[in-house]
């Protein structure tokens, strides 16, 4: 409790930072928000491009109107949430759209159980009904602390597996077409995007157990373009 | 085809689109051989299983993280189209009436966290304080009326202008903290006095807070030192909110202190730039 009092403190003054014209509090607090906000903005909308508008907007809106923030009605990131939600539908309106459905645990933050997320989203106005979902392997959704810790091995791993993961799961492109957008050759991107899935796959051993045991994968020619 | 075949096109076929879907549907001979071996195999039908799941979980996740360079893009968004703000004040004004809502919280949570040796949590309750020190005076606002309004209003922009100062050497030493190679120092005085330095030499920018001190008469004031070798170099005057003084920025001399090296805090003539009075606050680096 104390050190959620703490983060909150902390919080406050950056806000009140910005209001005195410090980007790099605006900087800290993209940091410590942007990622909630993006994964809610593409979740509702699956389109990569309007999220990252809605981040932008989020984020000038923050810096615009810093002096509005009020401690005592809500915290930061909720109130950073209904910017985003807001600028989210109306974009969403814009283009004769609805907001997609997602599951709790999606939107949920760091260190937040589903309850703790419902409290938030029904407090923004984000929530309009609630159910069990649906019970299929589809509805897997990414914990928030699972989630954490693939971006951190995501963000841990060599460039080129990076880059061959980035571009099948964000891009949707096939191997083919990693191979002809990098240049390299097919076995190349193969032989990467196998190592790059089971470096993703340990993080994920407690979730869905380890990956089935293969021969050692060779190291592809041209590893270091 | 043998175990390690089938596992290799599952999980090239897991970072395609639908790929496994379109590996299952089976009107390919290499899906036709898979479906075979999979009929036959429960440990590769457990893997698929597993690799549905992971692939899943995988594509939400990055799908869901928002490009890198989207960090700098926002930032530069807002500083192109954001509305135009003062930048935020080196330190805050000398003229600083003390608050009355500013000194005692701070000074009480700083000082007890200090005993207890929690390293940066006192920062937090600073930065409480300044938000009720605003918004104690906006509620003094809101009550005053004529005379009393512009007295009210004048008691309100010098506590705006001490939460700024305070509000960015709060956000200055969280940012310092942050940083891997950040130090801190612990400032020890007579009597009540007590101060913390944070800083990096990395970034090359320093932060101070002191308690205790008494905002000198105007031909005085206090100035953060750094000795090395014996010799110091001043490093910034110290500003005042409330009981509290302050200061950062960047420092030129703080890269590879050796050891023996201690900042500290001394009374210094205004129209002077030596910092050789006895210092108030010193403490040593590394301790």
């Amino acid at each position: 409790m104390a050190g959620e009092r703490s983060s909150q403190s902390s919080e406050i003054a950056l806000v009140q930072a910005i209001a005195g014209g410090s980007h790099e509090a605006l900087a800290v607090l993209y940091d410590r928000h942007a990622d909630a906000i993006y994964a809610t903005a593409s979740r509702l909308t699956s389109d990569r491009q309007v999220a990252e508008a809605v981040v932008q907007e989020t984020f000038l809106a923050l810096w615009n109107r810093a002096e509005s923030f009020n401690p005592v009605a809500g915290s930061l990131q909720a109130w950073l949430h209904t910017i985003a939600r807001n600028r989210t539908v109306d974009r969403l309106r814009a283009a004769g759209r609805r907001p997609g459905l997602f599951p709790l645990s999606a939107a949920a933050g760091e260190g937040e159980d589903d309850n703790g997320a419902l409290e938030r989203l029904a407090a923004t106005g984000i929530v309009v009904g609630a159910g069990s979902g649906p019970a299929s392997p589809d509805s897997a959704v990414v914990a928030g602390e699972v989630r954490m810790m693939l971006q951190h091995a995501l963000s841990g791993m060599p460039e080129v597996e990076r880059t061959v993961i980035v571009l099948a799961y964000r891009e949707e492109l096939t191997q083919s077409e990693i191979a002809d957008r990098l240049g390299w050759p097919i076995g190349t991107v193969k032989t990467r995007t196998r190592r790059a899935l089971r470096r993703l796959r340990e993080t994920l051993a407690d979730e869905l157990g380890p990956a089935a045991a293969v021969d050692e994968m060779p190291v592809p020619t041209g590893e270091g373009r | 085809m043998d175990h390690d075949e089938v596992r290799e096109q599952l999980e090239l076929a897991a970072t395609e689109p639908a790929g496994i879907d379109r590996l299952m549907a089976g009107d390919t001979p290499l899906a036709a051989a898979i479906a075979a071996h999979l009929a036959g195999c429960s440990s590769c039908t457990d893997e698929l299983d597993r690799l549905r799941r992971a692939a899943i979980i995988i594509g939400d996740a990055v799908r869901t993280t928002p490009p890198p360079e989207l960090r700098e893009r926002t930032l530069a968004f807002v500083r192109e189209v954001g509305r135009i703000r003062d930048p935020a004040p080196e330190a805050a004004p000398a003229r600083l009436a003390p608050v009355a809502a500013v000194a005692p919280v701070a000074v009480a949570a700083a000082t007890a966290s200090t005993g207890s040796g929690r390293g940066l949590a006192w920062i937090g309750a600073i930065a409480a304080a300044v938000i009720i020190a605003v918004a104690a005076t906006t509620f003094v606002l809101d009550r005053q009326s004529g005379n009393e309004l512009a007295a009210a209003q004048e008691e309100l922009t010098a506590a705006r202008e001490e939460s700024a100062g305070l509000a960015h050497v709060t956000a200055a030493t969280l940012a310092l903290a942050g940083e891997p190679d950040a130090e801190n120092v612990r400032l020890a005085g007579t009597d009540d006095r007590w101060g913390r330095i944070v800083y990096s030499a990395d970034k090359g920018e320093l932060a101070v807070i002191a308690s205790g001190l008494t905002e000198p008469a105007g031909d005085r004031e206090y100035r953060c030192w750094v000795e090395i070798d014996g010799q110091r170099t001043p490093v910034g005057k110290m500003f005042f909110g409330g009981d509290l003084a302050f200061w950062a920025g960047p420092v030129e001399t703080i890269d590879d202190l050796p050891p023996g090296s201690r900042f500290g805090v001394s009374l210094a003539d205004t129209a002077g730039s030596d910092v050789d009075d006895p210092p108030v606050l010193a403490g040593d680096v590394g301790e």
